[in-house]
């Protein structure tokens, strides 16, 4: 009974609102007297949305759109402003857009900031021939044929946005005018991604401009408010790639953002604001967005980890890895969870990645130069630990060991080297580099303990010609005596 | 055998004295005494500083083996000598700290003489050359705190050659003479090397020669007290070997602590000097110019119409010119009486002094 009375009284308010609506349009001299003109603009007006909405064309131009008298309806003094300047044009759309309460009596939710984040954005600088801002209302959304965003036809829909944003952004000629340097390619490109594949089989849900870049927000990539700013994009690429009713459609998982935040990468980024750390897109490309395939894994981890990529395509791993079809990086480092690599990583025993695929025999090549590696690694560690406590023994006892202190810097770097050697799975290179850093500690080892035999030395040292001294000044005084006595 | 022994001896000896005719020299030797009485003990320190003085000159010249006297060389021979050269740890500890007791013994032997009234007729020309040598060695201590380019050596030689600027009308020549320019650079490093290795050392040994020379000729000094004293109570020590024994004893003390010194508190290098960097906090001078660098500190900007500073600077050289030429204004002494005033003086200078250095160390 109760949803009964709701609906009429549903009915009832739709009813007085569209006859009101009809009432209007009715009443609307100008576009009538337009249409029957066979004015163009007049055909388009008749399924624009404002036009749906009972807005009149005195709604922007001004003028008294109840007047079937031309003169009257046009005149000054009702306000009739003609077609508003390129450069002020948008005040006709803020005068309602930016207006809660207009928006409100019209019946409308949409928000009404679109005009406070337009102004803040790079769009709405000044263009180059300083007609206006860059961009306003009027060149995304077009004149006269404006649709809701959500209908197909709306020049902003997802669909369309691509060649909208296209229209400029893939013209070298206009965007010369702004940035030069900017890339004009990105239409281009994200048409070879499954973004952009999806978008153009007409699926609205695959991502496009808007969905990364924002609307009326727009900010230069480098600007920190921009949404894909570097520590932005993971957060911008999981408002899909997070939403499992969303990603079960293409059956995606959704844990790549979780994982990603605890990575490596994702601490790099997002806690230290480390930007040289990748996003989502240092991998995955931007416009052109695919996952890597199984053999550019490690040309696109290679981008950063260079040496790595360059030892590990020279390793005997490569040709194994390309037969078993492993993806090459990821299989030991795995992808969105990447974690600092470990020396546990390396050797036979677990938690080492190693024994994923070789088996643990003694016998085997590849358990004993995992195993040996690991040995070596470990023993500079330990013998890093040592001469830095004998080190820091001798600086106390006030000994000055500096040169020895800094000389393990080198060795501290030549560990970070040889765990880059890893890479070629080449015991031998493996060993002729870590074997720089056993040459270096072993000297600053044997500096520290001379240091400290020589602080004992110089204890000894000073005790023998203390007694020696003081026998001398007890002799001395023995034989004055005896002068004295004497004389 | 003993007369055997004996008899080689006096050959050796003969040997000599028939070349060089030491037997006049030995016959001052025997006859050469000291005075025996309570302050005798004084009387060791200017042997004491004249042993410390031997280690500088000795500890010096093999410092100067490794030592190069420029900006960029400076600190790191420096370094070098400390932890590369054999035993240079230890020469230059030595170096440092005789340098030290050097000033000390120097100090506590005016005072001495000071107060035993000493410089009196006919010692007035000693007195002098001895207080030349106070202010040498003070001046050895200034440019030798500067060699090994340091951060704290650095920023206090520009705050002790900043003070010197502000000698009316000769100061800002003496500090432009003494820096090599406006700034303390590596041109003041040359300048203070060249003095502290080659002019100062000529000036010093020039002095100590004449200062020694005046002692040997006159004697030493027989304090007024002692002086009244019948001839019958008068006591004394023969100089050889009693006296010259007793100072051997010093002196091999004074080693041993040398030593110890040396070898418990390392004299520390510090971090290089960077004249761009701002100054270190708790800089100051040596010990010996740290009352009169703490005066300056509680000196207002302005004393009536003129610089506090250079205000202290004229009542510092003042007070100085005067205690130089104490011969000159003590008519009391000179004429025999007892000058009570010139106690009380000294005993405040010493009061002054150490007030003013304990406090530069606790409100630094």
């Amino acid at each position: 009974m109760k949803n009964k009375i709701k609906n009429i009284l549903f009915a009832v308010l739709f009813l007085t609102f569209y006859s009101n609506l009809l009432i209007a349009q009715a009443d609307d001299q100008c576009f009538k007297c337009h249409l029957d003109m066979d004015d163009a603009k007049a055909s388009l007006y008749k399924t624009d949305i404002h036009h749906l909405k009972g807005i009149s064309c005195s709604g922007c131009h001004g003028g008294d759109a109840t007047s079937d008298d031309m003169d009257v309806a046009m005149s000054k003094e009702k306000g009739f402003i003609g077609v508003p300047s390129r450069s002020d044009r948008y005040q006709v759309c803020i005068n309602c857009h930016a207006d809660a309460d207009k928006m409100k009596r019209l019946g409308s939710n949409i928000p009404t900031n679109q005009y406070e984040k337009l102004k803040a954005s790079i769009h709405f600088q000044p263009s180059f021939d300083n007609q206006g801002p860059m961009a306003d209302c009027i060149t995304c959304h077009s004149v006269h044929d404006i649709k809701n965003v959500k209908d197909p036809l709306s020049k902003v829909y997802p669909t369309k946005i691509v060649e909208l944003c296209g229209s400029c952004h893939s013209s070298a000629e206009f965007m010369k005018h702004y940035n030069p340097a900017l890339p004009v390619d990105q239409v281009a490109k994200y048409k070879t991604s499954v973004h952009g594949n999806l978008n153009e089989k007409g699926n609205p849900d695959a991502a496009e401009c808007a969905s990364c870049h924002g609307s009326h927000e727009i900010q230069p990539v480098k600007d920190s408010r921009s949404l894909v700013y570097a520590t932005n994009i993971p957060s911008v690429c999981s408002n899909c790639h997070s939403d499992t009713k969303l990603m079960a459609k293409y059956k995606i998982p959704t844990d790549q953002y979780k994982n990603y935040v605890q990575s490596v990468h994702g601490i790099a980024l997002l806690e230290k604001g480390d930007l040289s750390s990748p996003s989502c897109n240092d991998c995955h490309g931007n416009h052109g967005a695919v996952p890597p395939g199984v053999e550019s894994i490690s040309k696109v981890c290679g981008t950063c980890h260079v040496l790595n990529m360059e030892l590990f395509e020279q390793s005997p791993h490569k040709k194994a890895f390309d037969e078993h079809n492993y993806p090459e990086c990821e299989s030991c480092h795995g992808n969105h969870l990447v974690k600092p690599a470990t020396d546990d990583m390396v050797g036979m025993q677990k938690p080492a990645v190693c024994v994923q695929c070789h088996s643990v025999d003694k016998n085997k090549k590849g358990f004993i130069v995992a195993g040996e590696m690991k040995i070596l690694i470990d023993s500079l560690k330990n013998k890093d630990s040592v001469t830095t406590r004998i080190l820091n023994d001798a600086n106390q006892k006030g000994m000055d060991v500096s040169d020895a202190t800094f000389s393990l810097k080198d060795v501290r770097q030549v560990l970070i080297q040889s765990r880059t050697t890893i890479h070629a799975f080449n015991l031998d290179k493996f060993k002729e580099q870590i074997g720089e850093g056993f040459t270096i500690i072993n000297k600053a080892e044997i500096t520290g303990q001379d240091a400290i035999d020589e602080f004992y030395f110089r204890r000894i040292g000073l005790g023998i010609s203390t007694i020696l001294v003081t026998l001398l000044v007890i002799g001395l005084y023995i034989k004055l005596k005896k002068v004295e006595k004497k004389s | 055998m003993k007369q055997e022994n004996q008899k080689k001896k006096n050959k050796y000896l003969s040997w000599l004295d028939e070349r060089y005719n030491l037997s006049g020299l030995l016959e001052f030797a025997k006859k050469k005494s000291v005075p025996k009485f309570r302050e005798t003990i004084w009387y060791y320190f200017g042997g004491v500083a004249l042993l410390l003085f031997v280690v500088q000159v000795i500890s010096g010249i093999l410092l100067l083996m490794y030592y190069k006297g420029t900006e960029d060389l400076a600190y790191e021979s420096v370094k070098f000598i400390s932890t590369k050269v054999s035993f240079g740890w230890l020469i230059r500890s030595v170096h440092s700290w005789s340098a030290n007791l050097m000033v000390l013994s120097v100090f506590i032997h005016m005072f001495s003489v000071y107060f035993l009234k000493g410089f009196r007729k006919p010692r007035e020309l000693t007195w002098y050359t001895g207080f030349g040598l106070l202010a040498m060695s003070m001046a050895f201590g200034f440019s030798g705190y500067l060699l090994p380019w340091n951060e704290l050596a650095f920023f206090a030689t520009k705050v002790g050659t900043d003070i010197v600027g502000q000698v009316p009308l000769i100061g800002e020549p003496i500090l432009k003479l003494l820096r090599g320019g406006d700034d303390v650079t590596g041109a003041t490093l040359s300048r203070f090397f060249g003095f502290h290795v080659a002019i100062f050392p000529g000036i010093f040994v020039i002095l100590l020669t004449l200062h020694l020379l005046m002692i040997q000729r006159q004697g030493i000094a027989e304090p007024e007290e002692y002086q009244k004293l019948p001839d019958n109570e008068k006591k004394t020590i023969p100089f050889f070997p009693n006296f010259a024994m007793r100072e051997l004893l010093i002196w091999l003390i004074v080693i041993n602590v040398l030593a110890i010194l040396a070898v418990f508190f390392p004299w520390e290098l510090g971090t290089k000097a960077n004249p761009f960097s701002s100054a270190p906090v708790g800089i100051r001078p040596e010990w010996y110019f740290l009352f009169m660098f703490q005066v300056f500190k509680f000196l207002p900007g302005e004393i009536l119409f003129l610089p506090g500073e250079m205000v202290g600077v004229l009542l510092f050289g003042i007070g100085i010119a005067l205690w130089a030429i104490v011969p000159v204004w003590d008519k009391k002494t000179a004429k025999g009486n007892k000058n009570t005033l010139l106690t009380y003086v000294g005993i405040f200078v010493i009061i002054f002094i150490i007030v003013f250095t304990i406090l530069g160390y606790i409100l630094d």
